[in-house]
């Protein structure tokens, strides 16, 4: 595997646990994987990132719904 | 302070410490300090339940007959600000100074000097805040919100209110980072993050909440202590200000500060529930990111507020959805706490028994909130009585049972000693009837058109105040039976079990005595 490609599985997989996280639930299984894996740092940057594209998407919606 | 180290460490007696008054002033030790919060936070609780009384009295009947509009004013705003700043909140950090060391396997809290500090301002802003009654133009009177105009016209009481907001707001980020240090810091080896009981991990992320919102907080009373005697014009139209501003720095606070004060509540019932259920929490993880996602969310939602205030339909409808979304996080929770139970082998000793009417009423005060959150119903219950009765489902069914149920259920691991269990069941039985009675009618009051913060009313609306009222003063008395139970397990309970609770898996009670002695984990356990 390249070194891109597992950086792309990486952000894949912290988009993955904020994704769940936002609906709060998670495997377990994915949990321990997660905990193994990523960094909190990761995590609390791909927190903010995701609030920022709820964010944006409410937006969206909201735009949608007026036009 | 030297006193307190020299017997730590020089002599090793685990439970000596100064006596006398200078114990208490001059303690760093968490579980003194805690213990001075929750003595705190109670008297407050007392105070601003006195001025609740005062309110249901005067609406017993239309007319007015006990508070002149304006002293019913002030009391209605000071209520708001002694159960928000002096009870609720104080509580919940009485908790977290005696419950977090213990439950990480620290011995101590990070700062334990700046711990002092913390909640000996606490009585300094009290004071402030009570006195505010006696000076002239009496107390602050224009809602716990302080909105301007009203709180830039309005006396001196203001400012000691502003000043006592100041205050509480540093005692609070400095226990917030206290906190925070303390978990990131000072777990017992092998105690990872996502090994920490539930109560911790609510607590630090409600910290980070803090640390967040209370200096927005702080920035907005300045603003308002400016435009009173600094002439500038931060909220005053004439000026070139907006006092529609303030209502969104304010919010930006104070919607995150709705969840300050649940998210601990959540922690504890999340330790009382599986110890009586003798089974493990359903769905931990599921449970830290059900509430790392409430904390974010609730810093997008704060203008559901403000509906009314004047706002874009863009913008309403952004935090109408926004806000409806909370629902599911929350909703993920209620479920969990729900699975925990299922097939576990229950019983229903009172920190139980709280805990499930905890659950029980939070919902009905969490699904009238997602009914305030759309934005035609809101428009029609913004302030009245349906909105009082929402949030008091969420903060005196929430908050306030919840931290019920924590001090029945950690009493004997403080005290050594069980509280009575007939009398506990009392408390909650009749905690339950009268609260329902207070406050359910009041969302018939707020639909019939009943406006909040008025001292009299139509007569339409005087039943379901009479019953609101009669309610209101059980509900007060019943507290009485609280402060006595607890006294009396103080003073002369029976001699609580090493492991009262068969269900309880967390270090307090695993690996420490009963009592707690006063020095503990100095060496710290390794958790595996």
């Amino acid at each position: 595997m390249t070194a891109e490609s597992k950086k792309g599985i990486r952000i894949l997989q912290i988009a993955k646990a904020v994704l769940f996280a936002f609906m709060g639930i998670r495997k377990k299984s994915d949990l321990e994987q997660d905990a193994a894996t990523l960094k909190p740092t990761e995590l609390i940057i791909g927190g903010i990132v995701g609030a920022i594209i709820f964010v944006v998407s409410i937006i969206l919606v909201v735009r949608m719904v007026v036009s | 302070m030297a006193a307190v180290h020299g017997d730590a460490h020089g002599h090793g007696h685990d439970d000596h410490h100064p006596s006398g008054i200078m114990r208490w002033i001059t303690t760093t030790n968490h579980k003194d300090i805690g213990t001075m919060y929750l003595w705190f936070s109670f008297a407050m609780f007392l105070t601003g339940g006195t001025l609740a009384l005062g309110i249901r009295a005067e609406l017993f009947q239309p007319g007015i007959q006990i508070l002149q509009p304006e002293l019913f004013n002030q009391f209605t705003t000071l209520h708001g600000l002694i159960m928000v700043f002096g009870a609720i909140m104080p509580a919940f950090v009485g908790f977290a100074n005696w419950q977090v060391p213990l439950m990480i396997g620290a011995p101590d809290m990070a700062f334990a000097r700046m711990n002092n500090w913390s909640f000996w301002l606490l009585p300094v802003a009290a004071t402030l805040l009570v006195s505010s009654f006696f000076v002239p133009g009496g107390a602050a009177a224009g809602g716990w919100t302080f909105y301007p105009p009203l709180s830039t016209q309005g006396g001196l009481g203001v400012d000691l209110m502003i000043f006592s907001v100041h205050i509480l707001g540093a005692s609070s980020i400095m226990g917030s980072i206290n906190i925070i240090t303390t978990i990131l810091n000072m777990r017992a080896p092998g105690m990872t993050l996502m090994k920490m009981p539930m109560f911790v991990w609510t607590w630090l992320i409600t910290a980070y909440l803090l640390v967040l919102v209370m200096p927005v907080l702080a920035g907005v009373v300045t603003m308002l202590l400016t435009d009173r005697h600094f002439g500038t014009s931060f909220f005053n139209a004439a000026g070139g200000g907006d006092p529609v501003m303030f209502q969104h720095i304010f919010w930006f606070f104070g919607h995150p500060e709705v969840y300050i004060m649940i998210l601990p509540s959540f922690g504890i019932v999340s330790e009382v529930i599986p110890t009586f259920s003798r089974k493990p929490l359903f769905g931990y993880s599921s449970m830290v990111y059900a509430t790392a996602s409430i904390a974010i969310l609730s810093c997008v939602v704060w203008a559901h507020h403000m509906f009314t205030a004047g706002m874009p339909t863009v913008g309403q409808l952004f935090f109408m959805y926004a806000t409806m979304l909370i629902a599911v996080p929350t909703g993920v929770k209620v479920f969990n706490w729900t699975a925990t139970m299922w097939q576990g082998s229950m019983s229903f000793e009172t920190p139980m028994l709280f805990s499930i009417g905890f659950i029980f009423l939070f919902v009905i005060g969490g699904f009238s909130g997602v009914i305030c959150a759309i934005v035609p119903i809101d428009i029609q219950v913004q302030d009245t009585y349906y909105v009082i009765a929402h949030f008091h489902y969420v903060l005196v069914s929430g908050s306030l049972f919840a931290l019920f149920a924590g001090a029945y259920y950690w009493i004997p691991k403080w005290t050594g000693r069980m509280y009575n269990e007939t009398l506990g069941k009392w408390h909650f039985w009749l905690s339950m009837f009268f609260f329902n009675l207070t406050f359910f009618v009041q969302h018939f009051l707020g639909l019939a058109g009943m406006p909040r913060r008025i001292p009299d009313y139509n007569l339409q609306f005087a039943d379901f105040n009479m019953v609101s009222s009669i309610g209101a003063f059980g509900f007060g008395l019943t507290q009485l039976l609280f402060l006595y139970v607890m006294i009396n397990c103080i003073r002369s309970g029976e001699k609580a079990a090493q492991m009262p609770w068969d269900g309880a898996t967390t270090l307090e009670w695993t690996h420490l005595p009963t009592p707690a002695p006063y020095h503990s984990f100095e060496k710290p356990p390794v958790v595996k």
